[in-house]
C-alpha cells in the first residue's frame, strides 16, 4: 500500500456510510437526529418535508394575495416532536451529554458559567442603584406636590413644569432598571412581555420604529397622503390590517374580492392608559365627471373604541359588539373601469381624555359617506391622528360580482381619457409617397395608393 | 453587519477557485478537502509511476504546469490581492449561537458595555474635580492680597507668569512628549545625545 493510501485509509472509512451507523438509524429516530444536529440546512430540509400544505380554500386567497399558501410556518405536532428532540439530553456531543446528566434543571440565571455570573452581579448592582433612585426621585415628586408653589420663585407654572420633568426622569430610570435583563429581552422576544409595563413598550416601540414606522412614513409620503388629507401628520401607533387572515404589506395593491369584508386591525399604543379611538377608512380618489376631479368617500368610521397598551386585535366587523360604536358600515373597497388606482386609507384618531363621540351625530353627518373630509373631521371633534394604514384598490375581474353583490351602482361604468384635439393647422402631405400621387405616377399607384393608414389628399 | 457579510461572500466567491487534484499534498489537513474517488485516482497515478522517486517528481512539476497552464488576467491578480483583507481567513464567521447562549453572551455583553460606561464616567469625575479644585485654587489666590504692602492678586499674577520655575527660558518638562493616560514604555530615554 502506498504512503499516499495509508495516510487516506481513516479518512476514506469516515467518509463512506458506516453500515453499523445506518442499521441504528433504522432503528431508532434520534441517532438521525443526532447526525442531523450537526448541520442545521439538512434538519431545515426535513422539516420542510413534514410539513402539509392544504390547497383549496387558502389557496384562493394566497392567489389572490399573490403569496404561497405553504410558505406560512405551520406548527404541526411532528416538528413540535422534532424542535423537543433538538432540545433533548439524549443529543449532541459527549460533554454536553454529560453535563446535562449531572446538572439537572438550573434556572437560566443560576447557570454556573463564571463570566456570565460576574455580568449579572454588575447588572444586578446596577438595577439596584436605578430601583434606590427611583424610590428617591419618587420622594422627591411627593414632596414637591405638597409644597406650596407660591413659595417657588417661578410659581404653578415652575412647579408643573418641574413635576412634569421629574415624571419623565422616573419613566426613564424605570426603563433603564429593566432594559439590561436576559429575562425581559426572552419574554418581550417571545411576545408574552407584559404591555402595561414601560420596559416592554419600550421596547416594542424601539422595534415598530426599527422598520414599520419607517415605511409607514414613506408609504405617507410617496402617496402623498400628506398633504392631500391632512396637512401635517405623524404616525405615534403601530396598526396592522389583515383582510381574511392574510397581513397586507401598507400601500399594496389588494383584489376587490379580498377587500369585500373589513379587514382586521392589529393595533400597538406605546403611551400608558386607557383611551377612546376613532377609526376612519377613506377612499381619496373617487372620479368625478361633474368637476373632471376626484372626491372623498367615507367608507367605515367608528368611534369610541376603548383602547390601552395590552389590546392588540380589533375586527372592524365586530366594532358595534364590544366597545365602540359604528357609524358607517363597511362598504367594499372598489374602483370602476378605466379610473386609476383608489388610495383607501385608514386612520385611528385618539379622542380627547374622557369625551365620546355622539354616533347618532356621526351617522347623520357622514351616513352620505361622499364628500368626507377628515381634516374637517378631526377639527370638528378635537381628534389627533395617531396611527395609520394604507391599501389600494383597482378595477379587477372580481370587482363587478363585488358591486353588484353590496348594490353599488356604476359597475357599466368605464372611464377613458378625454380625446384631445390638436390645435395645429393640418399641413400638405410630404414624403416620396405624396409626390407620386398624381396621373403622371400611374404605374407607381401600386406602391403609392393603398398604404394603410396615411391619407393623401390633393388640393 | 451585512455589509460585512456580503463582502464577505463576494470574497468567499472571488476565492473560490475549481481546487485540481494536485499530487503534492504534504500536510493531512489538505486531504479533507478531497473525496475518495479523487484518492483513487492518485492511487493510479502512484502505481504506474512505481515508487521511483525521480520519475514521480517529474509527474509532479509536469502536473503543477499543467494546472497553472490556465493564466490569470493581472488585473484580477492585483484585484485578489487588494481583497484578501476581506477572505474569509481573515474575517471571522459570524457568531452563531443558541438562544439561552445568545443570551448569555448579549448579557456579559451590556455588562461590559456598562462597566466601561461607569470606569469613563467615573475618570471623567476626577478629572473634572481635580480642574474645579485648580480653579478654586487659584481664584481665592487672585482674590487674596499679597505678602507685606502688594496689591490683592499679586500672588497669582507671579504664580501664573511662572518666571523662571522650569530653569531659565524652560518650558515644562511634561511638554517633551504628547499627554497620555499612562506612562511612556520607556519612561526616559538616557543614551540620547544631542
Amino acid at each position: 500500500m502506498s504512503r499516499c493510501q495509508q495516510v487516506a485509509r481513516p479518512l476514506v472509512r469516515s467518509l463512506r456510510p458506516c453500515p453499523s451507523a445506518a442499521a441504528a438509524a433504522s432503528q431508532s429516530s434520534h441517532t438521525t437526529l443526532a447526525v442531523r444536529y450537526l448541520s442545521s440546512t439538512a434538519a431545515r430540509r426535513d422539516l420542510d418535508k413534514t410539513t402539509t400544505t392544504q390547497p383549496g380554500s387558502d389557496a384562493l386567497d394566497a392567489a389572490l394575495l399573490g403569496q404561497s399558501a405553504a410558505a406560512a410556518p405551520q406548527d404541526t405536532p411532528q416538528t413540535r416532536q422534532q424542535l423537543a428532540a433538538l432540545g433533548s439530553a439524549d443529543l449532541g456531543s459527549r460533554r454536553r451529554r454529560a453535563a446535562l446528566a449531572t446538572t439537572g434543571d438550573i434556572p437560566f440565571e443560576q447557570l454556573p458559567y463564571q463570566c456570565f455570573q460576574e455580568a449579572r452581579k454588575i447588572l444586578n448592582q446596577d438595577r439596584e442603584e436605578k430601583i434606590a433612585k427611583i424610590v428617591a426621585e419618587t420622594e422627591k415628586i411627593k414632596r414637591l406636590e405638597a409644597a406650596d408653589a407660591s413659595t417657588m420663585r417661578g410659581g404653578e407654572a415652575y412647579k408643573q413644569k418641574r413635576l412634569v420633568s421629574l415624571r419623565e426622569h422616573v419613566e426613564e430610570l424605570k426603563i433603564l432598571a429593566d432594559i439590561n435583563d436576559p429575562e425581559v429581552k426572552r419574554r418581550f422576544e417571545n411576545g408574552t412581555g407584559d404591555m402595561s409595563k414601560p420596559i416592554y413598550r419600550y421596547l416594542a416601540n424601539r422595534r415598530w420604529r426599527s422598520m414599520d414606522h419607517k415605511i409607514v412614513v414613506q408609504r405617507i409620503e410617496q402617496f402623498n397622503i400628506v398633504p392631500d388629507l391632512l396637512p401635517r401628520f405623524e404616525p405615534t401607533m403601530d396598526v396592522k390590517m389583515s383582510f381574511r387572515g392574510y397581513t397586507v404589506s401598507p400601500g399594496a395593491v389588494l383584489d376587490s374580492r379580498l377587500t369585500e369584508v373589513a379587514p382586521t386591525l392589529r393595533m400597538q399604543v406605546f403611551d400608558k392608559g386607557e383611551r377612546l379611538l376613532t377609526i376612519v377608512v377613506l377612499d381619496s380618489d373617487v372620479p368625478d365627471e361633474a368637476t373632471d376631479g376626484y372626491a372623498r368617500r367615507c367608507h367605515f368610521l367608528a368611534a369610541n373604541v376603548p383602547w390601552d397598551p395590552s389590546k392588540n386585535l380589533l375586527s372592524l366587523r365586530q366594532v358595534g359588539g364590544g366597545g365602540g360604536e359604528l357609524a358607517v358600515p363597511w362598504l367594499p373597497a372598489f374602483a370602476q373601469k378605466g379610473a386609476p388606482y383608489h388610495r383607501l386609507s385608514l386612520f385611528v384618531l385618539e379622542q380627547k381624555a374622557g369625551e365620546t363621540l355622539d354616533g347618532a351625530k356621526l351617522k347623520a353627518l357622514y351616513g352620505g359617506r361622499d364628500g368626507f373630509s377628515l381634516k374637517s373631521f378631526r377639527d370638528k371633534f378635537g381628534l389627533t391622528p395617531v396611527g395609520f394604514n394604507l391599501f389600494r384598490s383597482e378595477w379587477d375581474e372580481g370587482t363587478a360580482a363585488v358591486m353588484e353583490k353590496h348594490g353599488i351602482p356604476g359597475a357599466d361604468v368605464e372611464f377613458k381619457r378625454a380625446r384631445v384635439v390638436s390645435m395645429k393647422t393640418p399641413r400638405a402631405a410630404k414624403g416620396w409617397e405624396a409626390k407620386r400621387q398624381g396621373p403622371k405616377y400611374k404605374s407607381l399607384w401600386k406602391y403609392t395608393k393603398r398604404i394603410k393608414g396615411a391619407r393623401f389628399e390633393r388640393n | 453587519m451585512s455589509l460585512t457579510l456580503n463582502i464577505r461572500g463576494l470574497a468567499t466567491r472571488l476565492f473560490a477557485r475549481p481546487r485540481l487534484p494536485t499530487p503534492t499534498t504534504t500536510t493531512t489537513a489538505r486531504f479533507t478537502t478531497l473525496t475518495p474517488v479523487m484518492m483513487a485516482r492518485f492511487d493510479s497515478s502512484a502505481n504506474t509511476f512505481g515508487g521511483k522517486a525521480g520519475l514521480a517528481a517529474k509527474q509532479k512539476r509536469t502536473a503543477k504546469k499543467g494546472s497553472k497552464g490556465e493564466q490569470r488576467d493581472p488585473k484580477m491578480i492585483n484585484m485578489l490581492k487588494h481583497f484578501a483583507i476581506l477572505s474569509p481567513r481573515r474575517i471571522p464567521p459570524p457568531l452563531r449561537m443558541a438562544r439561552n447562549r445568545h443570551l448569555r453572551h448579549w448579557t456579559i455583553h451590556r455588562a461590559w458595555l456598562l462597566f466601561r460606561r461607569r470606569e469613563r464616567e467615573g475618570r471623567e469625575r476626577t478629572l473634572m474635580r481635580q480642574y474645579q479644585g485648580m480653579y478654586a485654587a487659584c481664584e481665592a489666590l487672585r482674590l487674596s492680597d499679597g505678602p507685606g504692602t502688594r496689591e490683592t492678586g499679586y500672588l497669582y499674577r507671579v504664580a501664573m507668569e511662572k518666571k523662571g520655575v522650569y530653569g531659565h527660558h524652560g518650558v515644562p518638562i511634561e511638554y517633551a512628549r504628547p499627554q497620555t493616560e499612562t506612562p511612556a514604555r520607556t519612561p526616559w530615554n538616557h543614551d540620547w545625545k544631542l
